[in-house]
């Protein structure tokens, strides 16, 4: 029996060893940007099918979410975590767009090993008909998980 | 033929205090425990940021079975790239142990065996700050403190040997399980204090106890029971009826 308890020692040197690399920062490897999802329909037709071109940017943003992107099905908005609001300017087919979400954001936390990411609740859109026709909320929540959040007819 | 019916009589009251005498009888002494765990204070030194003090109390109820109360503090820490994150809180776990070994082997002296625990924490985190980045830049933001409470389930086998009279040392290995961790879907505990990571439905740990124990009552075990030999039914019925026919 006393021969179990000196075992203790090499038990407790795993289990230190353990706990130390459990200290050290692993990597993370999960999703933690959490996007809305946008799948593209024809209107005419209502089918999916993305169009020739998409050039999405934010609007005030410098830079392109996306550059002419072709087959893109679905586009990932990126929302803005430090305001109530995100506008974007999408161009489809070579005509611009304006699509403004309302949201709310709250933390979320992805891993100890990621940290926290920002979730997103969609309140209300506005958009305008240049050649987009209608944008259907399929799902408010917007989160990590690959699920489609609104359906653009254009 | 009266005589003869006496002494099968007699043979057999003989024949049961000869059992008697033949049964293993152990004294086992009952006791009250105080354990305090070295792992947590010891891993302190290797790790400030990890502060965990836990200590128990373990009552005999019979040689096979205790009950034992613990308690403890813990205090932790955690820094990564994108964020900082601290919990602190207190926990208490409740259960039996169960002995493995038999009476005249473990004499009170030594345990090994297997205990289940229902285990609660109650809890403060907060996380001072965390960022992220994305297309609009990077965005900073904390999350205020909360307070939550945890509630696990253990299976926790292990053993402890007398070293000095009265003073034991064992260890002990957890295997938890997370019944709920508190801070809801979106803001599960990093820490539990008596848990540990509470994103993760298992965990596991380890305790090693100096314990303090002092004997209340010395129960006399039976490690050998009385075998009472069936009297071979048919002679004696045979006897019987040979003795009635004599009358």
């Amino acid at each position: 029996m006393k021969r179990l308890s000196y075992f203790f020692p090499a038990l407790i040197f795993i289990y230190y060893s353990l706990h130390l690399l459990s200290c050290t920062p692993a990597a993370c490897f999960e999703e933690t940007n959490a996007y809305l999802k946008a799948s593209f329909y024809i209107n005419s037709t209502k089918q999916k099918l993305p169009p020739d071109s998409v050039t999405l940017s934010g609007l005030g943003q410098t830079g392109n979410i996306y550059t002419k992107a072709s087959g893109l099905q679905p586009a990932l908005f990126p929302l803005n975590s430090s305001s109530s609001s995100s506008t974007f300017v999408i161009r489809i087919n070579g005509i611009d767009d304006t699509i403004e979400f309302n949201h709310s954001s709250f933390p979320h936390l992805i891993s100890k090993e990621c940290g926290y990411s920002v979730f997103h609740s969609l309140e209300m859109h506005t958009f305008s008909q240049h050649n987009i026709d209608t944008i259907l909320i399929i799902n408010r929540n917007i989160t990590t998980v690959n699920e489609e959040n609104i359906r653009i007819f254009y | 033929m009266r005589r003869i019916y006496a002494y099968f009589i007699s043979l057999l009251f003989f024949l049961s205090a000869a059992e008697l005498v033949a049964q293993d009888t152990v004294l086992f002494p009952l006791k009250i425990r105080l354990g305090f765990d070295l792992v947590g204070p010891g891993m302190y030194i290797y790790d400030n940021d990890h502060l965990s003090m836990e200590g128990y109390v373990s009552f005999d109820k019979s040689e096979k079975m205790s009950f034992v109360l613990e308690g403890g503090y813990a205090d932790y820490r955690y820094t990564q790239y994108n964020y900082d994150y601290q919990s602190s809180g207190i926990f208490t776990r409740i259960g039996v142990d169960f002995n493995f070994l038999k009476p005249e082997i473990s004499k009170g002296k030594y345990w090994a065996g297997l205990g289940l625990r229902y285990g609660l924490s109650i809890y403060n985190s907060m996380t001072p700050t965390y960022e992220q980045e994305n297309y609009w830049g990077t965005f900073s933001s904390s999350i205020p403190e909360s307070s939550g409470t945890g509630h696990f389930l253990e299976a926790t086998p292990g053993f402890r040997t007398q070293l000095l009279r009265n003073l034991s040392l064992g260890w002990t290995l957890r295997l938890k399980f997370l019944l709920s961790g508190g801070g809801g879907k979106d803001l599960k505990p990093i820490y539990l204090p008596g848990y540990g990571n509470g994103e993760k439905i298992t965990t596991l740990g380890i305790n090693y106890y100096i314990s303090w124990s002092i004997p209340y009552k010395t129960k006399r075990v039976i490690t050998k029971p009385v075998v009472v030999e069936e009297p071979e039914e048919t002679e004696e019925e045979d006897v019987v009826q040979q003795g009635s026919g004599f009358r």
